[in-house]
């Protein structure tokens, strides 16, 4: 492959999901216009009450007063300068708190892929090679149990476990507020604190993807190829080595990017239950308070995040299976 | 090679999870017989645990019956998990049917379309959802139906376009039938072994999206499901563990179930992989 | 003739130094508070959501506290004087005082708070300040307060969570409502802010050039957000923070914590802000246009299972729209009583005279009743009118929506039938209680007002009189009026005065030292 067309490649799939994109925001927008109320009796409400005049110039000054289609326009038209606008009802700009929460966001979901498709091979290839065994037996009804039970529960029961009871981790937060850790202190605290939400979070991925990497496994050794391969003498860790493993593990990478998305959602929950500063609990208070310049912001930057990592995964594909040819 | 049904009922697993899945099944149809009073109604002393007298598996904060509460829960659950698979598989069938047998332009549009749910967070996109049309079971299917069709849509194309190269449905092309006969008579039948493994275990999901978006307080209000018993007795969970632990565990086992009958279905109906 | 209300500040000082006793107190320590929800801002002066007052109060100061009688305290005001016909207040400021910044406080900074920004953009100053004309700064420490007409709800509005002190040199550069120092405040309160991290906490660190000597005691507040409710009981149970109130905690773990010996728990430090829980009911519309049909339900609702069921005990059941934390003030009436034994039957007897007679299942009619969106308690108390009503026949079900759908269809659509709700009665009557009744706050598309669209010439007028009266007695009889009036016409049905529970550690005393609790600003706060 030669880097002329992965540049070319990249640059190509860019622009393809930039349609894609804009249909994020517009869709959003609309459909939030459907939901009734607005930030303005939001805000009011939050007051225990306001005078008309005040809710009248709230509107006034967050554009309200409007037509909607303008509206819209105004909003595109920024966005296409990368300025995603001002939270009213956080008075700071969209970008600004978007930053704030992506990094502890990126670092939820990295570790948590990292755990669970590092954790998930491993049990997949183990209960593939001890196929048909009380141990693949045992793996296959674990990674079934992980599966079935809600992300919520899983949490719930670790803080009450080994935050409350144990004391070995801390309940919630990503960093010890009363300390204030400087330098590499922090690093390790920050690290403490975020093994129970990665525990949490990963329990249900984990399960996927061991459960895809059984089966994958299985379907790649029953292929031609392998039968050849044994014809032609090739012993058969070397086959599962330079063969099967490799094969097996493209739908896991499928996978692994399509539930990029998923896991942005399903960081909401684990989230609320550990206090993590994540984009996601600021979604879920952004929707309840109409603070609609914000989510907005979010979609369109998860959206941004989703679309890197598919072409990352893209990219990783080909490494894995040089037969594939970027298209 | 054996037949389906060795296959099928042959796994011991399998037999398990039909067992729990007809327990529920029977809880959830006959759930007016087996416990006749309104499951909100307050009947006893909160926080029995259970085995108290009269509650085999406790009361909840206000004094209501845990167990009538799963009984009925297991209708409204239900109902919401297999509502919203049956639209998701039937909207995520036609969309991905159309987009593999015609391919270019409205495969491409489709694509997009299926693109588009991808590349949002479709758990946030249920949340707003569900708040812009106010939480209720009929929203609560629609919103959930909404955010799963598109890996039906994806199955279903994958399917179709290796169908269609095959033999018979050229041949039927060869003899003039028309496209929609092709597509549903030719195509469709033979996508069919994917579709009911993918669609049983969307069921399983479902439950478990339903779970949480009333963890999140977005549950329907006035009707019983296991959800909302988990969202009602989370607060409680150090005091009457029972609240959040047995609605917790009865999801647990139906999400099992519903997934061992699942890969039972897979093995039986892909029986090249269940040999190996 | 003049009254005075001139108080010497050595001597109030003195007062509150007294509950800490007369030896020094150790110096430094670090309170974590739980705040719930976070808040969207730090700016207090155009922002009343009740979050941001919990963090700003430790960084603004105000011209007065209050004691838990309600009377004013000195704080940047050091004496003050109302004129005998209440259209003159003179505060006379500390000369001490400097802000966050070095700038020392003047007469200037009172009239740009009260003229430019409270009464320009504060939610609630807008009306508390209405009738202030002017300010007048004849010295740089002298302020006076002009009025067109009485105002005596006025002084009971000046602590620093509702009327915070601002620095004109910072908040007057720009638009007060999008101001670059929104979320960095600057005051001249004990504590400095220092660090906001969105998602997480709030730092305040300690005010060394604050105007009370020696104080604050603490080196460090922390504000921490926990959006999951058992998590904040946990880390509470843990040592991991140290105060929560406003019902962050849930009201059983309330109960459990209370029993440990590291935590205690106080209903004390609500009595500004006194919340009710009510149902209002939509009197434009059958059935509830009917008043006997709003008594049945009065009637039906089982206000002490609420109390012990849903909030754990921390509530008494409420006896008309003004609470009995007004008692000491003289401001409270006392209304019909619905609790009693043969309620029931009396609902049942007003429904069959109203012309609602049970059809064959035993249902009179059916209604949608709709839920405040403020969290579980609320559905839980939902839950139980709806099998309340039905012990009368009303088949009720259960609509819950989010806070902006339900805002709208309560109090700009008038669309629904009966609602349950939340008010604060507030410092005074005037401020939270006249809102829900008065016929001039039936204002579509205004949250928190008059939504059952009921009102009385007859109950317009005590109120109205009661809000420009200088005396306390005159109020008193006013209010003792209105009170049984309201009940009777059942507007709204008043249910039960919340008490919330503050949960503290033991490790810290005097944290709870005035009638808005942990809207306080801890200066006196030390560990023990």
């Amino acid at each position: 492959m030669k880097n002329a067309s992965i540049g070319g490649y990249i640059l190509r799939r860019l622009l393809q999901t930039i349609p894609v994109i804009l249909g994020v925001v517009i869709v959003n927008f609309l459909l939030l216009q459907l939901a009734p109320g607005d930030l303005a009796t939001v805000i009011a409400g939050e007051a225990g009450g306001a005078t008309p005049e005040y809710i009248a110039e709230l509107r006034a000054r967050f554009g309200q007063d409007q037509p909607l289609f303008v509206q819209l326009l105004n909003y595109m038209g920024n966005l296409l300068t990368f300025d995603l606008g001002y939270s009213f009802r956080q008075s700071a700009p969209v970008l600004d708190l978007l930053l704030d929460r992506l990094w502890p966001t990126l670092l939820l979901m990295g570790t948590t892929l990292m755990v669970s498709l590092s954790l998930g091979i491993l049990l997949g290839l183990l209960a593939a090679f001890w196929v048909k065994t009380w141990k693949d037996h045992l793996i296959s009804v674990t990674a079934v149990l992980l599966y079935a039970t809600p992300l919520f529960w899983v949490g719930l029961m670790l803080v009450l476990v080994f935050a409350v009871k144990l004391d070995w981790f801390p309940t919630s937060g990503m960093e010890n507020v009363v300390a204030f850790h400087e330098g590499w202190d922090r690093v390790w605290d920050i690290a403490h604190h975020l093994v129970l939400p990665t525990v949490t979070l990963s329990v249900f991925y984990l399960a996927l993807y061991a459960r895809l990497m059984r089966a994958s496994m299985l379907e790649q050794r029953g292929l031609d190829y392998v039968t050849t391969a044994r014809a032609k003498g090739l012993k058969d860790a070397q086959i599962t080595r330079r063969h099967v493993f490799r094969n097996a593990l493209l739908p896991v990478v499928t996978m692994a990017g399509v539930q990029t998305g998923s896991l942005l959602g399903g960081s909401v929950v684990v989230e609320a239950v550990f206090a993590w500063p994540g984009l996601g609990q600021l979604a879920y208070q952004s929707l309840f308070a109409r603070d609609y310049n914000l989510l907005l912001g979010i979609f369109f930057l998860s959206a941004i995040l989703v679309v890197v990592v598919n072409l990352l995964v893209d990219i990783i594909y080909v490494i894995l299976d040089p037969r594939i040819r970027l298209r | 090679m054996k037949s389906f049904n060795a296959r099928f009922y042959g796994n011991p697993r399998v037999y398990l999870g039909l067992v729990w899945l007809a327990l529920v099944l029977i809880a959830a149809l006959f759930a007016g017989v087996l416990a006749p009073r309104d499951p909100f109604a307050i009947v006893g002393q909160p926080f029995l645990p259970p085995g108290s007298e009269g509650f085999l598996l406790g009361t909840d904060s206000l004094g209501r019956d845990v167990l009538a509460g799963l009984i009925h829960g297991a209708r409204t659950t239900l109902m919401i998990a297999v509502l919203s698979t049956v639209a998701a598989i039937a909207f995520g069938t036609v969309l991905g049917a159309l987009a593999g047998y015609y391919g270019g332009i409205v495969d491409d549009i489709l694509m997009r379309l299926t693109e588009f749910f991808q590349t949002i967070p479709w758990f946030l996109f249920a949340i707003v959802l569900v708040a812009i049309l106010s939480p209720s079971a009929m929203n609560l299917v629609i919103a959930i139906a909404v955010v799963s069709w598109p890996p039906i849509a994806r199955v279903v194309r994958a399917e179709v376009m290796a169908v269609k190269a095959r033999e018979f449905v050229q041949a039927a092309v060869v003899a003039g039938q028309r496209d929609m006969g092709i597509l549903f008579g030719q195509i469709l039948p033979n996508t069919l072994s994917p579709l009911i493994v993918t669609g049983s275990l969307m069921v399983a999901t479902a439950i478990l999206i339903e779970s949480a978006l009333s963890f999140l307080g977005l549950g329907s209000p006035g009707q019983m499901s296991w959800g909302f018993q988990i969202g009602a007795g989370r607060s409680f969970l150090r005091d009457a563990w029972w609240l959040v632990t047995v609605p917790g565990i009865v999801i647990l086992l139906t999400v099992l179930a519903i997934n061992l009958i699942g890969e039972g279905l897979n093995d039986a109906l892909n029986p090249r992989l269940a040999d190996l | 003739m003049k009254s005075f209300f001139l108080t010497a500040a050595g001597l109030a000082l003195a007062t509150a130094l007294s509950v800490g006793g007369a030896m020094a107190q150790s110096q430094g320590g670090t309170l974590v508070q739980i705040t719930q929800p976070e808040p969207p801002n730090l700016a207090p002066y155009v922002s009343t959501s009740g979050p941001i007052a919990q963090v700003t109060s430790k960084v603004f100061d105000g011209l007065l506290e209050y004691n838990f009688d309600l009377e004013p305290q000195p704080s940047l005001a050091e004496s003050w004087e109302v004129s005998a016909d209440g259209l003159t207040i003179t505060f006379n400021l500390r000369e001490d005082v400097v802000f966050h910044d070095g700038t020392p406080l003047t007469s200037e900074d009172v009239r740009f708070t009260i003229m430019d920004v409270l009464r320009e953009a504060h939610p609630r100053g807008i009306a508390t300040f209405r009738n202030v004309t002017a300010v007048e700064t004849p010295d740089s420490h002298t302020a006076i307060f002009r009025l067109d007409a009485p105002a005596p709800y006025l002084m009971k509005a000046l602590h620093s969570a509702e009327s915070p002190i601002l620095p004109a040199h910072i908040y007057a550069e720009g638009d007060i409502r999008a101001h670059g120092n929104a979320n960095e405040p600057i005051g001249s309160g004990p504590f400095v802010f220092t660090e906001w991290r969105r998602g997480e906490f709030v730092r305040l660190d300690r005010n060394d050039n604050y105007w009370r000597d020696g104080q604050p005691y603490l080196d460090r507040i922390v504000v921490r957000f926990i959006a999951d409710a058992s998590t904040r009981t946990a880390v509470l149970e843990q040592g991991e923070a140290h105060i929560a109130g406003f019902g962050a905690v849930p009201y059983q773990d309330v109960r459990r914590l209370e029993a440990l010996d590291t935590i205690e728990v106080t209903t004390r430090g609500y009595e500004m802000i006194s919340p009710i829980v009510e149902i209002i009911f939509n009197t434009q519309e059958p059935p509830f246009d009917n008043q006997m049909v709003r008594q049945a339900v009065n009637y039906a609702i089982d206000r002490q299972f609420v109390i012990d069921n849903v909030w754990f005990g921390y509530g008494v059941p409420a006896s008309g729209p003004i609470s009995s934390n007004f008692e000491p003030s003289g401001l409270f009436g006392r209304g019909i009583d619905f609790s009693v034994p043969d309620r029931i039957d009396i609902a049942n007897r007003l429904l069959d005279e109203a012309g609602f007679p049970r059809d064959a299942d035993g249902i009179r009619f059916e209604i949608i009743h709709d839920v405040t969106p403020y969290g579980e308690e609320w559905q839980r108390f939902g839950e139980i009118t709806v099998q309340n009503l039905a012990e009368i026949g009303i088949r009720a079900t259960l609509r819950y929506e989010d806070l902006p759908t339900w805002l709208a269809r309560t109090y700009t659509d008038y669309d629904f039938q009966l609602t349950s709700n939340f008010l604060f009665n507030q410092a005074d009557p005037v401020i939270g209680v006249h809102r829900g009744i008065h016929s001039d706050r039936i204002l579509p598309g205004t949250v928190f007002v008059n939504g059952s669209r009921w009102s009385s010439p007859e109950t317009d007028a005590l109120m109205n009189a009661a809000t420009v009266a200088t005396d306390a007695a005159t109020r008193q009889e006013a209010y003792q009026a209105l009170v049984p009036l309201v009940t009777e016409a059942s507007p709204v049905a008043y249910v039960l005065e919340l008490r919330y529970p503050t949960v503290l550690s033991t490790q810290f005393s005097d944290v709870i030292t005035t009638p808005i609790g942990i809207y306080g600003n801890y200066a006196f706060t030390h560990q023990r």
